[in-house]
This record gives structure tokens, C-alpha cells and sequence, in this order.
């Protein structure tokens, strides 16, 4: 623990108020280090004032929100306090007319499904699946570029974030992007918050383009597939004439989860001409609502290192057979190659599936269990991309504030 | 100097004739313009890296330049700076159909990449209305959308990896063909930057299947505001349509003059694509007729061929060029604004023109709200041409008012930077500061555009001339 570390809370207290600092306590503890103080602010202005104390007298601040991937990345080199997002909270505004939807940090993905869905009798919706919907925040989606099924049709959160406000390091407030969804004025700052983990800027607000809730779905399983034919649907997938919602190889069971969104009137033809293109069997509501439930939050439920692999999707039956090797569960989005994996904490493991992993022509990034693997979680820094990244670092937070270590190992 | 650089990428490659390199002192934006000392035109990423540390090293600024379709000036010389211009990296490198991308220089054009992947039923999404001469490399700096970004997206979610010659001469490699590069998003901020963090010289981009069905429908509305009500429960039923265009009487009848595209005499026009699978597709249309008709629509008229299409199209596509057919000189203004306030910005420009006693044109892309008003002047009129200037700035305060943006897809460039502290605080452009001093500490790559500097924002730009390729009819201002 820094030296730093003792005085944090009453600097923080003295600043905040006490009713926005608390004691750190072991269970807070983040990367090894438990903190001197956690910080809840009220509002964004709060977030500046702790930003601008942090920058001023070299404490080194993590921001957490839903503390659902506080894991990701390297462990932080220190944590002085915590920094809170539960009081930034709610959603600022909704337009339903022009989709899009403005939202505090601190609200979790399950908060605005709630609002959305009361507005309009559902009819949009934000479509950002990743797991634990109930506990993750939008700011810490955003922040570690989350993503779920929907992406084979919606992307990420690099894909549906039109507008943030942040505040910078040093207590800058900062916003980009804006309220429109067509919009190149200025940097995309917010593509730089997409992914940093927290240690750039902290978000305070997001601005989100919403998507229609398709009027129709069906949901099509290809079972007990050979990883060969499973690896083929990424190539089938490509030109299928049909809107494609889902598609996920789950592995070992050996099975791909399809389904199509489309209008009540043509659906249907989306899910036959489906089924003939790949062999799938298409499934009643009772069997797809079974099937989603047992593959939902896949690989995440159960213990273990989790890592984020992308292959070219032609090499998506060289992933399966290197996973088969060395990971316990792995679901690959098959049109984009791009998969999650949970497999033993151990980091020679991560190191063997990461060298097979890039013979593929892919990477590998550790996402869950990075605290416990330390240096393997991502891959070795280095290059003049990474001297670029380090330098953007230093740019916005010089005196190495936000969670210093996590992207960068130094920085 | 320029022996310097002459010895790293060969005489020929070097201009320097006051006649030749007047050729680049303003792009599509005529009204900005500087000479500069030099022209570069390399070959490849190693020649423009040779050539940047030369300028790196001597602290001379330079200007990364495309096609120079440019409609912000984003691509105007410095006088006594370089430009280097990549129009001779026109090759397509490669091309991966089993993964759907294909590794292009920057010189290639739009069109270019869509004809090499055609045989295989790939096209590259983003369709600026300049797509047969711009080049990728621009698209890039601009990230470009064009009018079916409303359901494909820009040019940031069809670009997948760059290599890039930072400011200071270093290759950097961003992003990839595959996704999730670990690290910062760097090609994220690269992508719509204008040129001013780097020389992107190689270009990764994501091949889209064309859709297996694509229809093309029209329907004629007595107001803007019926029109505009139309496309507002489009959405409301949770249409996405391929595209949805708008244009005004000024702008139907200049179109009409111009290339006969058959449009019905009304106030306002609507134009909707659908694309997707057939009976999606059907369906759709469907739905889309049933709301055009319950909104005052007339006169619908449907494209199912590509030949058809191409014909509803055209009177669009040709809408900015015909404006000259109405008025002498004309400026594009592009702004945004969100697609629901539509009417009260409309009226707002209406009021500008009996104000400024000068007519406004108005095309929109009406499914994203980007607005393009075309406001219409005599520069052979003393003092006209700065009226115009003036009237279009308002138009801006009427798309911020209303919570929009100053550009939604021809960028900052030279002409709006000064327009930028009316959208950022000051929070927000240090920010920008601290990003661009990252990646060029010096401040040589394409410096003035982009943010306001003081110099910049004391000078009032000249009156709009049309571009020379304009006047070709090779491309139009959109």
C-alpha cells in the first residue's frame, strides 16, 4: 500500500463529505490492495472534486461500478480508494422518436431494460447482453467494451455508444459525441473510453443508440455437431439470406444456437430457409426459452479464468480444437470468430491457449482471473502501438491516477 | 528539404513548380486555399514514413491529402508546409471473401473496392455521394457515412484494422482483421480524426454481403412536416430502413431541371429503401406504404430492379450539383439534428430566409438527421456571398439549439473549427488537445483544422467557387 494511502479518507472526507466517504475493508480490496477509502459521489461534479484531490496529492483512485469485471486487465499497481459510481444513477433522458437514450454511469444494464420496457409497450431496447445484467453498470460496460449474443447483430459497446461525459484525470470534465446518432465533430473520445478499463477517464454519463425490438424471433439449434461442421455454419452463415440475431457455438456440448429476427409475416420463411441451409432444427417457444436458459451467461457461470479469443472466422475449427485442449467451456459468436472461454487459473494454460490462439492468426485477452495471473492477463506490452497508447495515458491522467498498471503494466 | 526528400522517394515523386503544386492548395471547399512549398506523392508506407521523418525532423507541417473531395478544408495546404498526398496508393492488395475483408492503400475509391469484391456478392458499405473519386484513405479521416449509414453504419464499423505513419515517423499498426485488438482504441479515434493524428497508408475493411432483396419507394407530401411525420412512425414501428431521403420544392424542382428523374410536383419527397430478405423485404414495404398513405402520401411509387432504383435515385443523388440550374452559387451546410424536430427547425430556417432574403434548399437524410440545407446566393453581388456564410452559421445554432451537431459527415476540416467551442466546452476541447498532443507532439500533422486556434478563428474564409471535378459532373457536394 502506497504512503499515500493513510490520509486518503480524510482528504477524501474533508473534500466530499463524510456521507460520500467510507472505510475501505478487506472485501473492497481490489488487485491485492485494499483501500483507504471508498467513494460514493452524488453526482459528476463529486467525481471532479475527487478526481481533482487524486491528481493533487498523487493518489491512485479505481473506479468500480457494478463490480462485475473489476478483474479485467492487469491488477492495478495501488488503490488509495475506490470510486464509486452507485449514486450516478437513472436515466437522464429518453427519446423514443429519434432512439436514443442518455443514461447516469451507475445504472445497471437491468435498471434501463426496465424503463425501456415501460416506455412504449417495449419496442426498443438497448441490445447489450453480457452477463449479469443486474449488477453490470453502463459505464462499466462501456469501460470494458462489453458484449453478449446480440453482437452477431448489434456489435459492441463501441458500436452503440454515441455520446459520453467524463471527467478527465485531473478533474476535467469532458463530453463527446453528443445526442444524435450521425455525428463526426471533434475526436470520438468515447471510442477511447470503449475498452480502457476505467484508467483514462471515468464515465459519468452515456448516451446510447437504441435498437426496434424485432416484432418476431425464432430460435434454431444444430445438435451434436462434429466441431468441423460446427466450424462450417461460420462459413454457411456468411451469405444466408436471413437477419441473424444469434449464432453461438457452445463447445463441448457440441451445439450452435441460431436465431433470426424478423417481422410476424416473413419470419418464418427467415427460419425454413435456415433450417435447410444448415440443417437446423427450428424450436417452439417452450424448447428455444429451455434451451436459452441453459446456455445463458455462458462460459461465464461456474469458476475459473475467463479470456476474450477473436480468430479469423476460417479458423474457427482450429479454435474449437485448441479449446477441446485447454479450455473447460467456450462459446464462439460463429459469423465474427470472435468467442469467450473459461478454463483453470493457471497461467501456463493461458499461455499455451494464447500461442495456439495466435498461430490462428488471432488473440487472446484475459478477462476473468487476471488478479490471480498477473502479467499473463494481456499480452505482452510492447511496439511502438503500445509507446502510443502509453503516451495517451500520460496525456490524460500525468500523474498516473486512474487504476495505474491495469492496461499498460507501467502506466 | 525538398532534396532531402527527393533522395527518399525519388525526384518525380517531389513537386514543387508553383503551376503543379497550386493543383493542391484547397480541396472540395474552394473557398479556403494555400500553396504549399512542396508535394509529396509516395507509393508506399515506407516512402511516406521516409518523407515524415525528413519534415519531423526539419519541424515543417504537412497535409495529408486523398482525393481532395473534401467539403471542410480539412484538406488545405499550409503555405510553407508540405502535402503529401496518397492518390498514386491506389492499389487493392488483397482481397479475403471467406472473412470478409479486403486490405486496400488509401487511394483506392469507394467504388474501386465494391467493383473488386461485386463478382462475390460483397460491396464496402459507406456510399458518400462522391464515392466514384474519393478515396478510403479520406473516408477514413472523415469516417465518412453517406445515405445508408442509417442501417450500415459509418466508416468506423467497416474499417476493422490501419497502418498508420504517426506525426513523428513511426509505423503503427492499429486494430486488425480480426476484432477486439487488445489495448486502447486507438483506430477508434483515428478513424474521423481528420488527418491530424497520423498518415493512414494501408486500410483493413469489412465486406458486406449485398442483401438478397433491396426496394426503393417514393411518396409525395404537401408539407416537410407531413413528410417529416411520416418518417417518425417509420421508426415508431421499428422500421430500419436502408435509407430515407427528403428534399424540398426548391430541391425537386432543381433535381427535375437537372436530370428528370420523374419526381411527382410536390412540397416535400420522400425516398425509402428497404433491403434485407425477400419477404422481410415485402412486408416492409408493405408497412411503409400503409404509413406514407396514412400520413398524407401520394403518388408512391415503387422500384423492385436495380435500373428502376437507379432512376429514383438520381434526381436525389443530383439534387446539390442541380442547385446551380436554380441559383448562381449555392453553400452546403451540413448539420444534424435529432430526426424528431425536424419542424421547428425547418421553420427556423424559413425564418432565416426571409431574414437574410436569400432562398434555402433543404435535402435531408431524414432517417438520421442530417440535414443538408443549400443556401442559395449571387456571388456576383456584393456582400451575398458573406450573407450566405452567415445565414448557413445560423442554421448550426438551430441544429445545436435543438441538442444536434455542427457536421454530421463532411467533418470540421478548416471551415467549422472555429464553429467547435459552440458545441464543446472547454473541458471537452482540452480534452481533444490532450488526445492529438499524444499522438503529434509537435503539432505538424495537419495542424489548424480540426480545433480552433486563435489565428484561424480571426479569418473569414472566401466566397464557395465550384471544384474543379464538381464542374467535371464527376462528383457532388453531400
Amino acid at each position: 500500500m502506497s504512503t499515500a494511502a493513510a490520509p486518503a479518507r480524510a482528504l477524501l472526507e474533508a473534500e466530499l463529505g463524510a456521507e460520500s466517504v467510507r472505510e475501505g475493508t478487506p472485501a473492497d480490496a481490489i488487485g491485492g490492495h485494499v483501500p483507504a477509502a471508498v467513494v460514493t459521489p452524488a453526482d459528476e461534479a463529486a467525481v471532479a472534486a475527487a478526481c481533482r484531490l487524486a491528481h493533487r496529492e498523487g493518489l491512485a483512485l479505481v473506479v468500480r461500478g457494478g463490480g462485475t469485471r473489476q478483474g479485467w486487465g492487469r491488477p492495478p499497481r495501488r488503490c488509495d480508494a475506490v470510486l464509486h459510481t452507485a449514486r450516478l444513477r437513472g436515466v437522464v433522458e429518453h427519446a423514443p422518436g429519434d432512439l436514443v437514450c442518455t443514461v447516469r454511469a451507475g445504472t445497471t444494464l437491468a435498471e434501463l431494460g426496465e424503463v425501456l420496457a415501460a416506455a412504449h409497450g417495449h419496442r426498443q431496447c438497448l441490445p447489450l447482453d453480457p452477463p449479469q445484467p443486474a449488477e453490470q453498470t453502463l459505464g462499466g460496460a462501456v469501460a470494458t467494451a462489453a458484449a453478449g449474443p446480440l453482437r452477431v447483430r448489434y456489435g459492441t459497446a463501441r458500436d452503440l455508444v454515441i455520446g459520453t461525459r467524463f471527467v478527465l484525470a485531473d478533474g476535467t470534465v469532458g463530453h463527446s459525441g453528443g445526442k444524435v446518432v450521425k455525428n463526426v465533430a471533434g475526436y470520438d473520445v468515447s471510442r477511447l473510453l470503449v475498452g480502457s478499463l476505467g484508467t483514462l477517464a471515468v464515465i459519468t454519463e452515456v448516451t446510447v443508440r437504441l435498437h426496434p425490438v424485432p416484432p418476431a424471433r425464432r430460435t434454431l439449434l444444430v445438435e451434436r455437431a462434429s466441431a468441423a461442421r460446427l466450424a462450417d455454419l461460420g462459413d454457411l452463415l456468411r451469405t444466408a439470406p436471413v437477419v441473424l440475431g444469434i449464432a453461438d457455438i457452445c463447445w463441448p456440448e457440441a451445439i450452435c444456437r441460431l436465431r433470426v429476427e424478423g417481422t410476424e409475416e416473413a419470419v418464418d420463411d427467415q427460419a425454413a430457409g435456415l433450417a435447410e441451409l444448415t440443417g437446423a432444427r427450428l424450436l417452439d417457444d417452450g424448447e428455444a426459452a429451455e434451451l436459452d436458459a441453459s446456455v445463458a451467461a455462458r462460459p461465464w457461470r461456474g469458476a475459473g479464468a475467463i479470456a476474450g479469443i477473436a480468430v479469423p472466422r476460417t479458423r474457427i475449427a482450429g479454435l474449437l480444437e485448441a479449446a477441446s485442449a485447454f479450455a473447460t467451456e467456450i462459446v464462439v459468436r460463429a459469423p465474427l470468430g470472435v468467442a469467450e472461454a473459461r478454463l483453470p487459473e493457471l497461467p501456463e494454460l493461458v499461455t499455451q491457449l494464447r500461442a495456439a490462439v495466435e498461430r490462428l492468426g488471432g488473440h487472446l485477452v484475459l478477462h476473468r482471473g487476471g488478479a490471480a495471473l498477473g502479467g499473463v492477463a494481456w499480452p505482452a506490452a510492447d511496439g511502438p502501438e503500445v509507446a502510443l497508447m502509453r503516451s495517451l495515458k500520460r496525456a490524460l491522467d500525468p500523474e498516473g491516477v486512474l487504476a495505474p498498471g491495469r492496461a499498460l503494466g507501467d502506466a | 528539404m525538398v532534396a532531402r526528400l527527393r533522395a527518399a522517394v525519388g525526384g518525380e515523386a517531389v513537386l514543387t513548380e508553383p503551376a503543379e503544386v497550386r493543383a493542391y492548395e484547397c480541396d472540395g471547399l474552394t473557398g479556403h486555399r494555400a500553396v504549399p512549398a512542396a508535394v509529396v506523392l509516395p507509393l508506399t508506407t515506407e516512402e511516406t514514413a521516409a518523407a515524415v521523418r525528413i519534415l519531423h525532423e526539419e519541424h515543417i507541417p504537412f497535409v495529408p491529402r486523398g482525393s481532395g473531395t473534401g467539403l471542410s478544408g480539412g484538406a488545405v495546404a499550409i503555405t510553407n508546409g508540405v502535402v503529401i498526398c496518397l492518390a498514386r496508393m491506389r492499389s487493392v492488395l488483397s482481397v479475403d471473401i471467406a472473412n470478409e475483408r479486403a486490405t486496400v492503400q488509401p487511394g483506392v475509391t469507394n467504388l474501386a473496392v465494391s467493383e473488386a469484391v461485386a463478382q462475390h456478392g460483397y460491396f464496402y458499405a459507406p456510399d458518400p455521394s462522391s464515392g466514384s473519386v474519393c478515396s478510403i484513405g479520406g473516408n477514413v479521416a472523415e469516417n465518412s457515412g453517406g445515405a445508408h449509414c442509417l442501417k450500415y453504419g459509418f466508416t468506423l464499423h467497416h474499417v476493422c484494422g490501419v497502418t498508420m505513419v504517426c506525426a513523428g515517423g513511426e509505423v503503427v499498426r492499429l486494430g486488425g482483421s480480426v476484432p477486439d485488438a487488445p489495448g486502447y482504441d486507438l483506430l477508434g479515434v483515428v478513424v474521423g480524426s481528420e488527418g491530424t493524428l497520423g498518415i493512414v497508408t494501408e486500410v483493413v475493411l469489412r465486406l458486406v454481403p449485398r442483401p438478397p432483396a433491396c426496394v426503393t419507394t417514393i411518396a409525395a407530401f404537401d408539407s416537410m412536416e407531413a413528410a417529416g411525420a411520416a418518417v417518425s412512425a417509420i421508426v415508431a414501428e421499428g422500421i430500419v430502413p436502408a435509407a430515407v431521403e427528403m428534399m424540398d420544392r426548391l430541391t425537386i424542382q432543381a433535381a427535375e431541371a437537372a436530370v428528370r428523374a420523374g419526381y411527382p410536383d410536390c412540397e416535400a419527397l420522400l425516398l425509402v429503401e428497404i433491403d434485407g430478405p425477400e419477404a422481410e423485404c415485402r412486408t416492409v414495404l408493405a408497412a411503409v406504404d400503409r404509413i406514407c398513405a396514412a400520413a398524407g402520401g401520394t403518388g408512391t411509387r415503387v422500384a423492385t430492379t436495380a435500373a428502376e432504383r437507379a432512376l429514383l435515385w438520381r434526381g436525389r443523388r443530383a439534387a446539390f450539383a442541380a442547385m446551380g440550374r436554380v441559383s448562381p452559387d449555392y453553400y452546403v451546410q451540413d448539420g444534424v439534428i435529432p430526426r424528431t424536430r425536424l419542424g421547428p427547425v425547418l421553420r427556423g430556417i424559413r425564418e432565416l430566409e426571409l431574414e437574410f432574403g436569400l432562398r434555402v434548399g433543404n435535402v435531408f437524410h431524414a432517417g438520421d438527421g442530417n440535414l443538408h440545407p443549400l443556401v442559395c446566393y449571387d456571388g456576383s453581388v456584393p456582400g451575398e456571398s458573406e450573407k450566405a456564410l452567415e445565414l448557413a452559421g445560423r442554421i448550426l445554432d438551430l441544429c445545436l439549439a435543438e441538442g444536434g451537431s455542427i457536421t454530421g459527415e463532411h467533418g470540421v476540416g478548416m471551415d467549422k473549427a472555429c464553429h467547435m467551442p459552440r458545441m464543446f466546452s472547454e473541458g471537452a476541447l482540452a480534452t481533444m488537445e490532450r488526445v492529438r498532443a499524444a499522438f503529434d507532439p509537435l503539432g505538424l500533422c495537419n495542424p489548424a483544422k480540426l480545433l480552433p486556434t486563435p489565428r484561424l478563428c480571426g479569418e473569414v474564409p472566401g466566397p464557395y467557387r465550384a471544384h474543379p471535378i464538381e464542374t467535371a459532373g464527376l462528383a457532388e457536394r453531400m
